[in-house]
Protein backbone atom coordinates (compact mmCIF):
# COMPACT_ATOMS: atom_id res chain seq x y z
CA UNK A 1 0.00 0.00 0.00
CA UNK A 2 1.33 3.58 -1.08
CA UNK A 3 1.22 6.32 1.55
CA UNK A 4 -1.42 8.82 0.96
CA UNK A 5 0.00 11.06 -2.00
CA UNK A 6 0.18 14.62 -1.70
CA UNK A 7 0.65 15.48 -5.41
CA UNK A 8 -0.09 13.09 -8.61
CA UNK A 9 -0.14 14.12 -12.07
CA UNK A 10 -1.70 12.33 -14.81
CA UNK A 11 -0.44 12.10 -18.41
CA UNK A 12 1.03 15.52 -18.31
CA UNK A 13 1.38 17.38 -21.48
CA UNK A 14 2.64 20.82 -22.43
CA UNK A 15 2.97 22.10 -25.65
CA UNK A 16 4.53 25.11 -27.34
CA UNK A 17 3.33 25.58 -30.98
CA UNK A 18 3.87 22.06 -31.58
CA UNK A 19 6.67 21.56 -29.19
CA UNK A 20 6.60 19.82 -26.26
CA UNK A 21 8.06 20.89 -23.17
CA UNK A 22 6.45 18.45 -20.99
CA UNK A 23 5.35 14.85 -21.88
CA UNK A 24 3.03 12.49 -20.31
CA UNK A 25 4.77 13.71 -17.13
CA UNK A 26 3.23 10.98 -13.93
CA UNK A 27 4.42 12.69 -10.63
CA UNK A 28 3.90 10.80 -7.50
CA UNK A 29 5.34 12.99 -4.48
CA UNK A 30 4.00 11.13 -0.90
CA UNK A 31 2.95 13.17 2.07
CA UNK A 32 5.87 14.08 4.21
CA UNK A 33 9.01 13.13 1.99
CA UNK A 34 11.37 15.67 0.50
CA UNK A 35 10.66 14.85 -3.26
CA UNK A 36 13.62 16.18 -5.90
CA UNK A 37 13.04 17.22 -9.11
CA UNK A 38 16.13 16.87 -10.55
CA UNK A 39 16.50 17.56 -14.62
CA UNK A 40 19.20 19.37 -16.60
CA UNK A 41 18.31 23.00 -17.68
CA UNK A 42 15.22 23.40 -19.51
CA UNK A 43 14.52 19.49 -19.46
CA UNK A 44 10.92 20.71 -18.62
CA UNK A 45 11.01 21.13 -14.13
CA UNK A 46 10.12 25.18 -14.48
CA UNK A 47 7.50 24.34 -16.69
CA UNK A 48 5.91 21.38 -14.70
CA UNK A 49 5.90 23.45 -11.07
CA UNK A 50 3.95 26.30 -13.63
CA UNK A 51 1.63 24.23 -14.40
CA UNK A 52 1.27 22.63 -10.54
CA UNK A 53 0.73 25.98 -9.28
CA UNK A 54 -2.34 26.91 -11.66
CA UNK A 55 -0.21 29.50 -13.40
CA UNK A 56 -0.72 28.32 -16.97
CA UNK A 57 -2.45 25.24 -18.59
CA UNK A 58 -1.33 21.66 -19.29
CA UNK A 59 -2.24 21.36 -22.74
CA UNK A 60 -3.54 17.48 -21.55
CA UNK A 61 -3.46 15.66 -18.60
CA UNK A 62 -4.50 16.68 -14.83
CA UNK A 63 -3.22 17.47 -11.49
CA UNK A 64 -4.23 15.98 -8.34
CA UNK A 65 -3.27 17.91 -5.38
CA UNK A 66 -4.09 16.62 -1.66
CA UNK A 67 -6.22 14.18 -4.06
CA UNK A 68 -8.19 17.44 -5.25
CA UNK A 69 -8.37 18.06 -9.21
CA UNK A 70 -6.48 21.66 -9.24
CA UNK A 71 -8.94 23.18 -12.39
CA UNK A 72 -12.33 22.36 -9.67
CA UNK A 73 -10.40 23.82 -6.48
CA UNK A 74 -7.79 25.76 -7.13
CA UNK A 75 -7.94 28.55 -4.67
CA UNK A 76 -8.62 26.00 -2.12
CA UNK A 77 -5.46 23.91 -2.87
CA UNK A 78 -3.55 27.04 -3.19
CA UNK A 79 -4.04 28.32 0.46
CA UNK A 80 -2.48 24.79 1.78
CA UNK A 81 0.56 25.38 -0.75
CA UNK A 82 3.78 27.62 -0.82
CA UNK A 83 5.75 28.54 -3.09
CA UNK A 84 8.99 30.04 -4.83
CA UNK A 85 9.08 29.67 -8.40
CA UNK A 86 12.30 31.14 -10.05
CA UNK A 87 14.04 34.27 -8.88
CA UNK A 88 11.20 35.87 -6.20
CA UNK A 89 10.68 39.35 -7.12
CA UNK A 90 9.85 42.02 -3.94
CA UNK A 91 8.85 45.65 -3.39
CA UNK A 92 12.25 46.81 -3.41
CA UNK A 93 10.93 50.01 -1.53
CA UNK A 94 9.23 48.40 1.18
CA UNK A 95 10.98 46.28 3.82
CA UNK A 96 10.61 42.29 4.54
CA UNK A 97 7.53 43.25 6.74
CA UNK A 98 5.74 45.03 4.89
CA UNK A 99 6.20 42.81 1.81
CA UNK A 100 5.26 39.66 4.36
CA UNK A 101 2.77 42.20 5.13
CA UNK A 102 1.06 42.40 1.10
CA UNK A 103 1.26 38.26 1.37
CA UNK A 104 -0.28 37.96 4.62
CA UNK A 105 -3.19 40.52 3.74
CA UNK A 106 -4.35 38.19 1.17
CA UNK A 107 -3.76 34.77 3.22
CA UNK A 108 -5.81 36.23 5.97
CA UNK A 109 -3.33 34.82 9.18
CA UNK A 110 -2.24 36.90 12.16
CA UNK A 111 0.17 39.17 12.10
CA UNK A 112 2.22 37.69 14.88
CA UNK A 113 2.68 35.01 11.71
CA UNK A 114 5.53 37.43 9.84
CA UNK A 115 7.56 37.25 13.28
CA UNK A 116 7.00 33.78 13.20
CA UNK A 117 8.47 33.08 9.82
CA UNK A 118 11.01 35.60 9.91
CA UNK A 119 12.58 33.62 12.34
CA UNK A 120 12.66 30.08 10.77
CA UNK A 121 14.53 31.64 7.95
CA UNK A 122 16.62 33.89 10.51
CA UNK A 123 15.47 37.20 8.84
CA UNK A 124 14.91 39.07 12.20
CA UNK A 125 17.62 41.12 12.52
CA UNK A 126 17.12 42.39 9.11
CA UNK A 127 13.57 42.64 8.59
CA UNK A 128 13.52 46.48 8.86
CA UNK A 129 16.04 47.36 6.16
CA UNK A 130 14.45 47.87 2.40
CA UNK A 131 14.43 44.77 0.48
CA UNK A 132 16.32 46.77 -2.48
CA UNK A 133 19.56 46.12 -0.10
CA UNK A 134 18.99 42.28 0.22
CA UNK A 135 21.64 40.01 -0.68
CA UNK A 136 20.66 37.25 -3.32
CA UNK A 137 20.71 34.60 -0.17
CA UNK A 138 18.80 36.91 1.78
CA UNK A 139 15.75 37.55 -0.57
CA UNK A 140 15.87 33.94 -1.69
CA UNK A 141 15.20 33.48 2.26
CA UNK A 142 12.24 35.87 2.18
CA UNK A 143 11.04 34.00 -0.56
CA UNK A 144 10.93 31.34 1.62
CA UNK A 145 9.58 32.78 4.47
CA UNK A 146 6.84 34.09 2.06
CA UNK A 147 6.08 30.75 0.78
CA UNK A 148 5.51 29.47 4.58
CA UNK A 149 3.74 32.64 5.80
CA UNK A 150 -0.20 30.53 5.71
CA UNK A 151 1.01 27.66 7.66
CA UNK A 152 1.49 25.05 4.04
CA UNK A 153 0.88 21.78 3.79
CA UNK A 154 3.07 21.48 0.60
CA UNK A 155 6.17 23.44 -0.10
CA UNK A 156 6.93 23.67 -3.73
CA UNK A 157 10.38 25.53 -4.50
CA UNK A 158 11.55 25.88 -8.06
CA UNK A 159 15.63 26.05 -7.74
CA UNK A 160 16.00 27.62 -4.27
CA UNK A 161 19.62 27.18 -4.07
CA UNK A 162 20.13 28.87 -7.64
CA UNK A 163 22.87 31.69 -7.59
CA UNK A 164 23.89 31.75 -4.10
CA UNK A 165 27.18 30.82 -2.34
CA UNK A 166 28.22 27.60 -0.93
CA UNK A 167 27.13 29.09 2.65
CA UNK A 168 23.43 30.13 1.28
CA UNK A 169 23.42 26.97 0.04
CA UNK A 170 23.89 25.21 2.69
CA UNK A 171 21.31 27.86 4.91
CA UNK A 172 18.83 26.60 2.49
CA UNK A 173 19.48 23.21 1.85
CA UNK A 174 19.47 23.45 5.97
CA UNK A 175 16.38 25.12 5.80
CA UNK A 176 14.64 22.30 3.96
CA UNK A 177 15.93 19.49 5.34
CA UNK A 178 13.90 20.06 8.59
CA UNK A 179 10.63 20.95 6.96
CA UNK A 180 9.39 17.70 7.37
CA UNK A 181 10.00 16.49 10.83
CA UNK A 182 9.54 20.34 12.28
CA UNK A 183 6.44 21.26 10.31
CA UNK A 184 5.19 18.51 9.18
CA UNK A 185 5.74 20.16 5.44
CA UNK A 186 6.30 18.26 2.24
CA UNK A 187 8.88 19.70 0.03
CA UNK A 188 8.66 19.19 -4.02
CA UNK A 189 12.39 20.79 -4.21
CA UNK A 190 13.69 21.33 -7.94
CA UNK A 191 17.31 21.18 -8.81
CA UNK A 192 19.77 20.66 -12.25
CA UNK A 193 22.50 19.55 -9.74
CA UNK A 194 21.79 15.90 -7.99
CA UNK A 195 24.61 16.65 -5.42
CA UNK A 196 22.41 19.36 -3.84
CA UNK A 197 18.92 16.53 -4.26
CA UNK A 198 21.07 13.47 -2.82
CA UNK A 199 21.37 16.07 0.45
CA UNK A 200 18.19 16.73 0.91
CA UNK A 201 15.88 14.33 -0.64
CA UNK A 202 14.38 11.41 0.39
CA UNK A 203 13.06 10.52 -3.26
CA UNK A 204 13.88 11.85 -6.67
CA UNK A 205 12.06 11.90 -9.83
CA UNK A 206 14.93 12.94 -12.63
CA UNK A 207 13.39 14.54 -15.93
CA UNK A 208 14.52 14.74 -19.38
CA UNK A 209 13.94 16.56 -22.41
CA UNK A 210 10.11 16.79 -20.67
CA UNK A 211 10.14 13.04 -19.83
CA UNK A 212 10.28 11.55 -16.68
CA UNK A 213 13.35 9.05 -17.32
CA UNK A 214 13.72 7.98 -13.37
CA UNK A 215 11.05 8.15 -10.47
CA UNK A 216 11.94 6.31 -7.23
CA UNK A 217 13.79 6.55 -3.75
CA UNK A 218 17.61 8.00 -3.62
CA UNK A 219 18.21 4.88 -2.25
CA UNK A 220 17.11 2.74 -5.22
CA UNK A 221 19.13 5.33 -7.34
CA UNK A 222 21.99 4.30 -5.29
CA UNK A 223 21.17 0.82 -5.36
CA UNK A 224 21.71 0.96 -9.35
CA UNK A 225 25.04 2.35 -9.15
CA UNK A 226 26.64 -1.19 -8.38
CA UNK A 227 28.18 -2.44 -11.22
CA UNK A 228 28.65 -5.89 -9.43
CA UNK A 229 31.39 -7.79 -7.29
CA UNK A 230 35.27 -8.18 -7.84
CA UNK A 231 36.72 -11.11 -6.16
CA UNK A 232 40.50 -11.27 -6.35
CA UNK A 233 41.91 -15.02 -5.00
CA UNK A 234 45.00 -17.11 -5.12
CA UNK A 235 44.41 -19.13 -8.64
CA UNK A 236 41.95 -17.11 -11.07
CA UNK A 237 41.89 -19.54 -13.66
CA UNK A 238 41.19 -22.36 -11.59
CA UNK A 239 38.67 -20.18 -9.38
CA UNK A 240 36.45 -19.20 -12.50
CA UNK A 241 36.30 -22.75 -13.27
CA UNK A 242 35.05 -23.77 -9.70
CA UNK A 243 32.47 -20.30 -9.98
CA UNK A 244 31.08 -21.40 -13.09
CA UNK A 245 30.63 -25.43 -11.66
CA UNK A 246 27.97 -23.44 -9.19
CA UNK A 247 25.96 -21.71 -11.87
CA UNK A 248 27.87 -18.35 -11.50
CA UNK A 249 28.44 -16.39 -14.00
CA UNK A 250 31.54 -14.61 -14.26
CA UNK A 251 34.17 -12.78 -16.31
CA UNK A 252 38.32 -13.02 -15.44
CA UNK A 253 39.58 -9.91 -16.02
CA UNK A 254 43.22 -8.44 -15.02
CA UNK A 255 43.41 -11.39 -13.01
CA UNK A 256 40.35 -10.94 -10.79
CA UNK A 257 37.31 -12.55 -10.65
CA UNK A 258 33.92 -10.05 -11.82
CA UNK A 259 30.25 -11.34 -11.08
CA UNK A 260 27.62 -9.20 -12.68
CA UNK A 261 24.27 -8.39 -9.71
CA UNK A 262 24.80 -10.53 -7.06
CA UNK A 263 23.15 -10.54 -4.04
CA UNK A 264 24.61 -10.90 -0.15
CA UNK A 265 23.31 -14.44 -0.30
CA UNK A 266 25.26 -15.16 -3.63
CA UNK A 267 28.15 -13.35 -2.32
CA UNK A 268 27.93 -15.55 0.76
CA UNK A 269 27.76 -18.37 -1.22
CA UNK A 270 30.34 -18.33 -3.64
CA UNK A 271 33.16 -17.06 -1.19
CA UNK A 272 32.28 -20.69 0.88
CA UNK A 273 32.71 -22.64 -2.15
CA UNK A 274 36.05 -21.00 -3.51
CA UNK A 275 37.42 -20.90 0.37
CA UNK A 276 36.04 -24.84 0.45
CA UNK A 277 38.14 -25.99 -2.50
CA UNK A 278 41.32 -24.59 -0.88
CA UNK A 279 41.30 -21.14 -2.48
CA UNK A 280 42.97 -17.68 -0.92
CA UNK A 281 40.10 -15.00 -0.90
CA UNK A 282 41.99 -11.73 -0.52
CA UNK A 283 39.53 -9.11 -1.21
CA UNK A 284 35.43 -9.23 -1.63
CA UNK A 285 34.60 -5.78 -2.88
CA UNK A 286 31.65 -3.96 -4.52
CA UNK A 287 32.60 -2.42 -7.98
CA UNK A 288 30.61 0.90 -7.93
CA UNK A 289 29.72 3.61 -10.41
CA UNK A 290 28.85 6.96 -8.89
CA UNK A 291 25.59 8.67 -8.37
CA UNK A 292 26.83 11.65 -10.39
CA UNK A 293 27.72 8.92 -13.16
CA UNK A 294 24.66 7.53 -12.89
CA UNK A 295 22.80 10.61 -13.16
CA UNK A 296 24.41 11.47 -16.55
CA UNK A 297 23.79 8.32 -17.70
CA UNK A 298 20.16 8.80 -17.15
CA UNK A 299 19.34 12.30 -18.34
CA UNK A 300 22.27 11.44 -21.37
CA UNK A 301 20.47 8.07 -22.53
CA UNK A 302 16.97 8.39 -21.22
CA UNK A 303 16.49 5.81 -18.63
CA UNK A 304 18.17 2.82 -16.27
CA UNK A 305 18.82 0.11 -18.09
CA UNK B 1 -15.46 39.29 -2.16
CA UNK B 2 -13.74 39.09 1.04
CA UNK B 3 -10.96 38.05 -0.90
CA UNK B 4 -11.00 40.91 -3.27
CA UNK B 5 -11.23 43.79 -0.40
CA UNK B 6 -8.08 41.88 0.99
CA UNK B 7 -5.82 41.99 -2.10
CA UNK B 8 -6.75 45.75 -2.30
CA UNK B 9 -5.59 45.79 0.89
CA UNK B 10 -2.54 44.20 0.27
CA UNK B 11 -2.03 46.71 -2.82
CA UNK B 12 -2.60 49.53 -0.54
CA UNK B 13 0.91 48.72 1.67
CA UNK B 14 2.49 48.36 -2.07
CA UNK B 15 1.89 51.77 -3.25
CA UNK B 16 3.42 53.07 0.07
CA UNK B 17 6.00 54.63 -2.41
CA UNK B 18 6.82 58.37 -2.82
CA UNK B 19 6.99 58.41 -6.50
CA UNK B 20 3.26 57.36 -7.11
CA UNK B 21 2.01 60.41 -4.73
CA UNK B 22 4.38 62.80 -6.31
CA UNK B 23 2.79 61.68 -9.52
CA UNK B 24 -1.02 62.69 -8.01
CA UNK B 25 0.50 65.98 -6.55
CA UNK B 26 1.81 67.09 -9.89
CA UNK B 27 -0.62 68.20 -11.89
CA UNK B 28 -2.70 69.58 -9.30
CA UNK B 29 0.44 71.47 -7.84
CA UNK B 30 0.82 72.59 -12.09
CA UNK B 31 -2.56 73.99 -11.96
CA UNK B 32 -2.34 76.19 -8.90
CA UNK B 33 0.38 77.84 -10.53
CA UNK B 34 -1.40 78.73 -13.88
CA UNK B 35 -4.37 79.68 -11.64
CA UNK B 36 -2.24 82.16 -10.14
CA UNK B 37 -1.47 83.87 -13.48
CA UNK B 38 -5.31 84.33 -14.47
CA UNK B 39 -6.84 87.58 -14.24
CA UNK B 40 -9.78 88.15 -12.29
CA UNK B 41 -10.71 91.88 -12.85
CA UNK B 42 -13.65 90.72 -14.77
CA UNK B 43 -15.78 88.54 -11.92
CA UNK B 44 -18.34 87.47 -14.45
CA UNK B 45 -18.40 83.52 -14.26
CA UNK B 46 -15.01 83.88 -12.37
CA UNK B 47 -15.33 80.04 -10.95
CA UNK B 48 -15.96 78.98 -14.40
CA UNK B 49 -13.15 80.34 -16.01
CA UNK B 50 -10.47 79.34 -13.43
CA UNK B 51 -11.73 75.70 -13.94
CA UNK B 52 -11.49 76.26 -18.04
CA UNK B 53 -8.03 78.08 -17.36
CA UNK B 54 -6.79 75.78 -15.00
CA UNK B 55 -8.07 72.37 -16.61
CA UNK B 56 -7.04 72.85 -19.89
CA UNK B 57 -3.57 71.38 -19.30
CA UNK B 58 -5.18 68.86 -16.48
CA UNK B 59 -7.50 67.68 -19.06
CA UNK B 60 -5.70 67.84 -22.62
CA UNK B 61 -2.43 65.72 -21.30
CA UNK B 62 -2.41 65.55 -17.61
CA UNK B 63 -5.34 62.84 -16.99
CA UNK B 64 -4.53 61.03 -19.82
CA UNK B 65 -1.06 60.44 -19.23
CA UNK B 66 -1.66 59.84 -15.68
CA UNK B 67 -4.08 57.21 -16.17
CA UNK B 68 -1.58 54.93 -17.92
CA UNK B 69 1.57 55.88 -15.62
CA UNK B 70 -0.58 54.92 -12.70
CA UNK B 71 -1.59 51.87 -14.55
CA UNK B 72 2.52 50.95 -15.46
CA UNK B 73 2.94 52.17 -11.91
CA UNK B 74 1.05 49.28 -10.23
CA UNK B 75 2.03 46.59 -12.54
CA UNK B 76 5.49 47.45 -12.05
CA UNK B 77 6.55 45.59 -9.51
CA UNK B 78 4.59 42.49 -11.10
CA UNK B 79 6.24 43.19 -13.95
CA UNK B 80 10.25 42.97 -12.86
CA UNK B 81 11.22 39.43 -12.35
CA UNK B 82 8.91 37.07 -11.35
CA UNK B 83 6.06 39.54 -9.47
CA UNK B 84 3.20 38.07 -11.27
CA UNK B 85 3.88 34.59 -10.17
CA UNK B 86 4.59 35.48 -6.65
CA UNK B 87 0.83 37.21 -6.76
CA UNK B 88 -0.91 34.40 -8.53
CA UNK B 89 0.16 31.35 -6.81
CA UNK B 90 -1.40 33.09 -3.54
CA UNK B 91 -5.27 32.20 -3.63
CA UNK B 92 -6.29 34.70 -5.45
CA UNK B 93 -8.69 34.39 -8.82
CA UNK B 94 -7.28 36.33 -11.55
CA UNK B 95 -10.60 38.24 -12.01
CA UNK B 96 -10.20 39.82 -8.66
CA UNK B 97 -6.36 40.74 -8.84
CA UNK B 98 -7.13 42.65 -12.16
CA UNK B 99 -10.34 44.15 -9.98
CA UNK B 100 -8.49 45.17 -7.85
CA UNK B 101 -5.31 46.87 -10.03
CA UNK B 102 -8.10 48.45 -11.76
CA UNK B 103 -9.48 50.15 -8.36
CA UNK B 104 -6.47 51.02 -6.99
CA UNK B 105 -6.09 52.93 -10.46
CA UNK B 106 -9.32 54.73 -10.32
CA UNK B 107 -8.90 56.00 -6.82
CA UNK B 108 -5.64 57.18 -8.03
CA UNK B 109 -7.69 59.20 -10.42
CA UNK B 110 -10.16 60.11 -8.25
CA UNK B 111 -7.53 61.35 -5.28
CA UNK B 112 -6.26 63.54 -8.10
CA UNK B 113 -9.23 65.11 -9.41
CA UNK B 114 -9.71 66.28 -5.74
CA UNK B 115 -7.02 67.75 -5.86
CA UNK B 116 -7.19 69.94 -8.62
CA UNK B 117 -10.42 70.58 -7.63
CA UNK B 118 -9.27 71.45 -4.01
CA UNK B 119 -6.71 73.66 -5.71
CA UNK B 120 -9.39 76.23 -7.99
CA UNK B 121 -11.24 76.40 -4.46
CA UNK B 122 -7.50 77.50 -3.41
CA UNK B 123 -6.96 79.62 -5.74
CA UNK B 124 -10.48 81.27 -6.17
CA UNK B 125 -10.13 82.23 -2.28
CA UNK B 126 -6.68 83.39 -2.27
CA UNK B 127 -7.76 85.65 -4.98
CA UNK B 128 -10.96 86.71 -2.61
CA UNK B 129 -13.70 85.31 -5.54
CA UNK B 130 -16.89 86.40 -4.20
CA UNK B 131 -19.36 84.69 -5.91
CA UNK B 132 -20.55 81.15 -4.82
CA UNK B 133 -19.46 78.28 -5.88
CA UNK B 134 -21.34 76.46 -8.67
CA UNK B 135 -21.57 73.18 -6.80
CA UNK B 136 -23.04 71.52 -9.55
CA UNK B 137 -21.13 72.60 -12.33
CA UNK B 138 -18.17 71.75 -10.10
CA UNK B 139 -19.02 68.34 -9.30
CA UNK B 140 -19.68 67.72 -13.30
CA UNK B 141 -16.53 68.69 -13.60
CA UNK B 142 -14.78 66.65 -11.56
CA UNK B 143 -16.94 63.40 -11.85
CA UNK B 144 -17.34 63.54 -15.91
CA UNK B 145 -13.33 64.18 -15.81
CA UNK B 146 -12.88 61.35 -13.50
CA UNK B 147 -14.83 58.61 -15.58
CA UNK B 148 -13.64 60.05 -18.88
CA UNK B 149 -10.37 58.68 -17.59
CA UNK B 150 -11.36 55.19 -16.33
CA UNK B 151 -11.74 53.58 -20.52
CA UNK B 152 -8.31 54.71 -20.49
CA UNK B 153 -6.95 53.16 -17.41
CA UNK B 154 -8.81 50.39 -18.60
CA UNK B 155 -7.18 49.92 -21.98
CA UNK B 156 -3.40 50.89 -20.46
CA UNK B 157 -3.76 47.59 -17.87
CA UNK B 158 -5.15 45.78 -20.38
CA UNK B 159 -1.74 46.47 -22.28
CA UNK B 160 0.41 46.78 -18.94
CA UNK B 161 -0.44 42.91 -18.38
CA UNK B 162 -0.17 41.98 -21.63
CA UNK B 163 2.94 43.18 -22.82
CA UNK B 164 5.12 42.29 -19.66
CA UNK B 165 6.74 45.92 -20.02
CA UNK B 166 6.82 49.32 -18.07
CA UNK B 167 7.83 51.69 -20.37
CA UNK B 168 5.84 50.30 -23.80
CA UNK B 169 2.41 50.73 -22.82
CA UNK B 170 3.39 54.31 -21.42
CA UNK B 171 4.81 55.02 -25.15
CA UNK B 172 1.68 54.07 -26.35
CA UNK B 173 -0.31 56.67 -23.99
CA UNK B 174 1.95 59.30 -24.57
CA UNK B 175 1.63 58.73 -28.78
CA UNK B 176 -2.15 58.91 -28.62
CA UNK B 177 -2.44 61.64 -26.26
CA UNK B 178 -0.30 64.10 -28.20
CA UNK B 179 -2.84 64.57 -30.91
CA UNK B 180 -5.77 65.88 -28.34
CA UNK B 181 -4.56 69.03 -28.75
CA UNK B 182 -5.55 68.74 -32.69
CA UNK B 183 -8.50 66.15 -32.34
CA UNK B 184 -10.36 68.58 -29.25
CA UNK B 185 -10.48 71.26 -32.57
CA UNK B 186 -11.93 68.59 -34.77
CA UNK B 187 -15.96 68.11 -34.53
CA UNK B 188 -16.00 64.83 -36.34
CA UNK B 189 -13.01 62.67 -34.66
CA UNK B 190 -12.99 64.68 -30.75
CA UNK B 191 -16.53 62.88 -29.95
CA UNK B 192 -15.09 59.10 -30.16
CA UNK B 193 -11.39 59.85 -29.33
CA UNK B 194 -11.16 58.44 -25.99
CA UNK B 195 -7.88 60.52 -24.75
CA UNK B 196 -9.76 63.68 -25.43
CA UNK B 197 -12.57 62.91 -23.22
CA UNK B 198 -11.20 63.69 -20.16
CA UNK B 199 -10.94 67.39 -21.30
CA UNK B 200 -14.36 67.07 -23.31
CA UNK B 201 -15.91 66.24 -19.83
CA UNK B 202 -14.48 68.43 -17.88
CA UNK B 203 -15.10 71.59 -19.50
CA UNK B 204 -18.29 72.88 -19.86
CA UNK B 205 -20.02 73.06 -23.13
CA UNK B 206 -20.27 76.52 -23.33
CA UNK B 207 -18.13 77.09 -26.15
CA UNK B 208 -19.07 76.60 -29.78
CA UNK B 209 -15.83 75.22 -31.54
CA UNK B 210 -14.91 71.84 -32.47
CA UNK B 211 -15.59 69.33 -30.08
CA UNK B 212 -16.63 70.64 -27.47
CA UNK B 213 -20.05 71.60 -27.73
CA UNK B 214 -21.10 67.95 -27.16
CA UNK B 215 -24.33 66.74 -24.85
CA UNK B 216 -22.67 65.08 -21.83
CA UNK B 217 -24.77 61.85 -22.74
CA UNK B 218 -23.13 61.86 -26.12
CA UNK B 219 -19.91 61.91 -24.13
CA UNK B 220 -20.69 59.40 -21.81
CA UNK B 221 -22.12 56.68 -24.55
CA UNK B 222 -18.26 56.89 -25.64
CA UNK B 223 -16.96 56.65 -22.30
CA UNK B 224 -18.80 54.04 -21.35
CA UNK B 225 -18.50 52.07 -25.11
CA UNK B 226 -14.86 52.30 -24.97
CA UNK B 227 -14.50 51.29 -21.28
CA UNK B 228 -16.46 47.95 -21.44
CA UNK B 229 -14.15 47.15 -24.40
CA UNK B 230 -10.97 47.68 -23.57
CA UNK B 231 -12.15 46.46 -19.48
CA UNK B 232 -13.32 43.06 -21.01
CA UNK B 233 -10.24 42.95 -23.53
CA UNK B 234 -7.68 43.83 -20.58
CA UNK B 235 -9.88 41.06 -18.16
CA UNK B 236 -9.88 38.15 -20.95
CA UNK B 237 -6.39 38.76 -21.81
CA UNK B 238 -5.19 38.30 -17.81
CA UNK B 239 -7.63 35.48 -17.32
CA UNK B 240 -5.87 33.30 -20.62
CA UNK B 241 -2.07 34.73 -19.71
CA UNK B 242 0.34 31.98 -19.31
CA UNK B 243 2.55 33.37 -16.20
Amino acid sequence: MMSELVIQTRNLNKRYRGRSAVSNLNLEIAKGEIYGFLGPNGAGKTTTIRMLLGLIRPTEGSVQIFGKDLNKEKLNILRRVGSLVEYPSYYGHLTAVQNLETVRRILDVPRSRIDEVLDIVSLTKESKRAVKGYSLGMKQRLGIASALLGNPELLILDEPTNGLDPAGIQEIRELIREMPQRHGITVLVSSHLLGEIEQMASTVGIIREGEMVFQNTIQNLKDRASEGIRIVVSEPEEAIRVAMDQGFEGTMQQGMLQFPNLNDAQVALLVKRLVDSSHDVYRVEEKKKSLEDIFLQVIGEGGIS
Amino acid sequence: MKRFLRLLSAERVKIANIQIWLLVLLSPILAVLIGFEIDVSNDIGLWERLLLEMGMAHGLLFLPILSGLFAAFICRYEHSGGGWKQLLVLPVSRSSVYMAKFTVIAVLLAITQILFLAGVFLVGWMKGVATPIPWEFMMRSFFGGWVACLPLAALQLAVSVMWNSFAAPLALNVVFTIPNMLVINSERIGPYYPWAQPLLSMLPNSHSFGAFNLALSNLMIVVLGSFIVFFIAGWIAFRLKEV
